[in-house]
């Protein structure tokens, strides 16, 4: 479990963060949701410790991360795997030397250990037989399983996934989000996926935290969604009219 | 003001973090061939190319200036020799180097800064400073001494072969000449220079690439900061080496 207590994050004065305690579950695809600019990449950059909080705690499974320096977190970080917005190949090495990559240096297996291991992941993602292709000979939607295959490499306990489905069209869009859905319930990891993407929130979510002006200003399940009054959420599920009548035609049902 | 010496402590806190809590050795094992081949051994053509026609150069030159016949010819050889051991093939091939290797690893490292690939190893726990830098300021510390080495036999050389070739000098007089007063000392200066330079080369390059914001424009940006500094302080550093080594 990942508990976030009283963070608050600025730049240069202007607060991007206020006091936001979050909570989130194993076994959950939990998301992170809000318009551009309303500081959920940078809860995110501050959970995983990219960036570092003014104030507040992060724990994982009771572990202070905020109060470690950045060689004893180390071991949690091991137990991370991050799936980015533009995959973050590494363009120099092939499929399998990406997947490998945490294998080498961190587990103590040999080289064949390291390649059944390999093999492994890449079949999880439906990449069977792709082994020796390099980033720029992958479409986006196979760099995107790729980057699943080497964040699932270490079996992590925290998933992250920054905007998974940015730039895929709606039915590979669907392949990733049922991949981090069924990675999630297999692993028993504590998976937090943000997103702009309502189809997937709608299809994968099970806890849904909207972020809005650097509060989190929202927190329910994706059926509360269909039923919450709150204006900003509804003006930023449903920003259509075409939208709104969808959700009203839902809440009829 | 201010701007400069928070740019020398984010380079001092980045070399702190590339010198400490390194990786598994079996790591580097595979990465400091690679960047010896990368930065080294992909930089014999140019490095001898311009030694060869530089060293020739010297050669005529040195002939055409000298005019008076108190001088005697022998004092080519010496002068090529000179000119190629102190300055040309330690200091201007590593000007040349910051050009071609300094602007690769500052643009290799800003790309893979703004394509979060460097945020990706540093989520998994690897420290990303020691992982892609160590490797390139070890590989060019101990591949740039050959290259300079290879650049003063190169330079010498060719200075013997276009003044013995075109008439300027004779062979015998040019031998004399690259003989008299040698002190090797001045091979060690030279070399001493060069493995500063390699690492002002790497490090600075590394440093601009590492804290790239933006996008391809500042890529480009970083590559050209990272030759600029690097030409700067090998300028400096080359003054400041000669007055404690040589006087």
């Amino acid at each position: 479990m990942i508990q976030v207590k009283n963070i608050s994050k600025s730049f240069n004065g202007n607060k991007v963060l206020n006091d936001i305690s979050v909570e989130f579950f194993p076994g959950n695809v939990n998301f992170i949701i809000g318009r551009s600019g309303s500081g959920k990449s940078v809860l995110t950059k501050c959970i995983v410790g990219l960036m570092e909080v003014d104030q507040g705690d992060i724990f994982f499974d009771n572990r202070n991360f905020t109060l470690l320096d950045r060689w004893d977190r180390k071991s949690i970080r091991q137990e991370m795997g991050m799936l980015f917005q533009g995959s973050a190949l590494f363009d120099s090495m092939t499929t399998e030397e990406n997947v490998m990559f945490p294998l080498k240096m961190f587990s103590s297996m040999s080289l064949s250990e390291m390649k059944d291991r390999v093999d492994w992941c890449l079949q999880r993602v439906n990449l069977e037989g792709k082994n020796k292709l390099y980033p720029s000979e992958l479409s986006g939607g196979m760099q995107k399983r790729t980057g699943i295959a080497r964040a699932i490499a270490m079996n992590p306990k925290y998933l992250f996934c920054d905007e998974p489905n940015s730039g895929l069209d709606p039915q590979t869009a669907i392949v990733i989000d049922n991949l981090i859905r069924e990675i999630t319930y297999e692993f028993k990891s504590t998976t937090i996926v943000v997103s702009h993407d309502m189809n997937s929130v709608m299809e994968i979510g099970d806890k849904i935290n909207f972020i809005y002006e650097g509060n989190l200003w929202w927190q329910g399940n994706k059926m509360d969604i269909l039923h919450t009054d709150n204006q900003e959420i509804n003006d930023f599920v449903f920003p259509s009219t075409f939208m709104k009548e969808i959700r009203d035609n839902l809440k009829g049902i | 003001m201010s701007a400069i010496f928070r740019h020398i402590g984010k380079y001092a806190q980045l070399m702190g973090n590339t010198f400490s809590k390194l990786e598994r050795a079996r790591v580097y094992k595979v990465l400091i061939p690679r960047e010896v081949d990368k930065i080294g051994l992909q930089s014999l053509g140019i490095v001898a190319l311009l030694s060869l026609f530089m060293g020739a150069v010297v050669t005529l030159q040195t002939a055409s200036n000298i005019d008076s016949g108190w001088i005697p010819r022998w004092t080519i050889g010496f002068t090529t020799r000179q000119t190629m051991i102190l300055e040309f093939s330690s200091t201007i091939v590593c000007l040349i180097l910051s050009g071609k290797v300094g602007s690769n690893i500052a643009s290799e490292i800003g790309t893979m800064r703004i394509t979060e690939q460097i945020d990706a190893m540093d989520i998994m726990g690897v420290n990303s400073a020691t992982y892609l830098i160590l490797p390139k300021i070890v590989a060019a510390m101990f591949i740039f001494p050959f290259l300079v080495i290879m650049s003063m036999f190169l330079g010498i050389g060719a200075g013997a072969a276009i003044g013995s070739g075109t008439g300027v000098i004779s062979l015998t007089d040019y031998i004399y000449g690259l003989q008299y007063s040698f002190e090797p000392w001045q091979v060690s200066y030279a070399l001493i220079k060069t493995v500063v330079f390699a690492f002002i080369i790497t490090s600075v390059s590394a440093y601009h690439g590492y804290y790239t914001r933006g996008g391809a424009l500042e890529v480009g940006q970083s590559s050209t900061r990272a030759v600029v500094y690097s030409i700067i302080l090998i300028m400096i550093s080359n003054y400041v080496l000669t007055q404690l080594l040589l006087l």
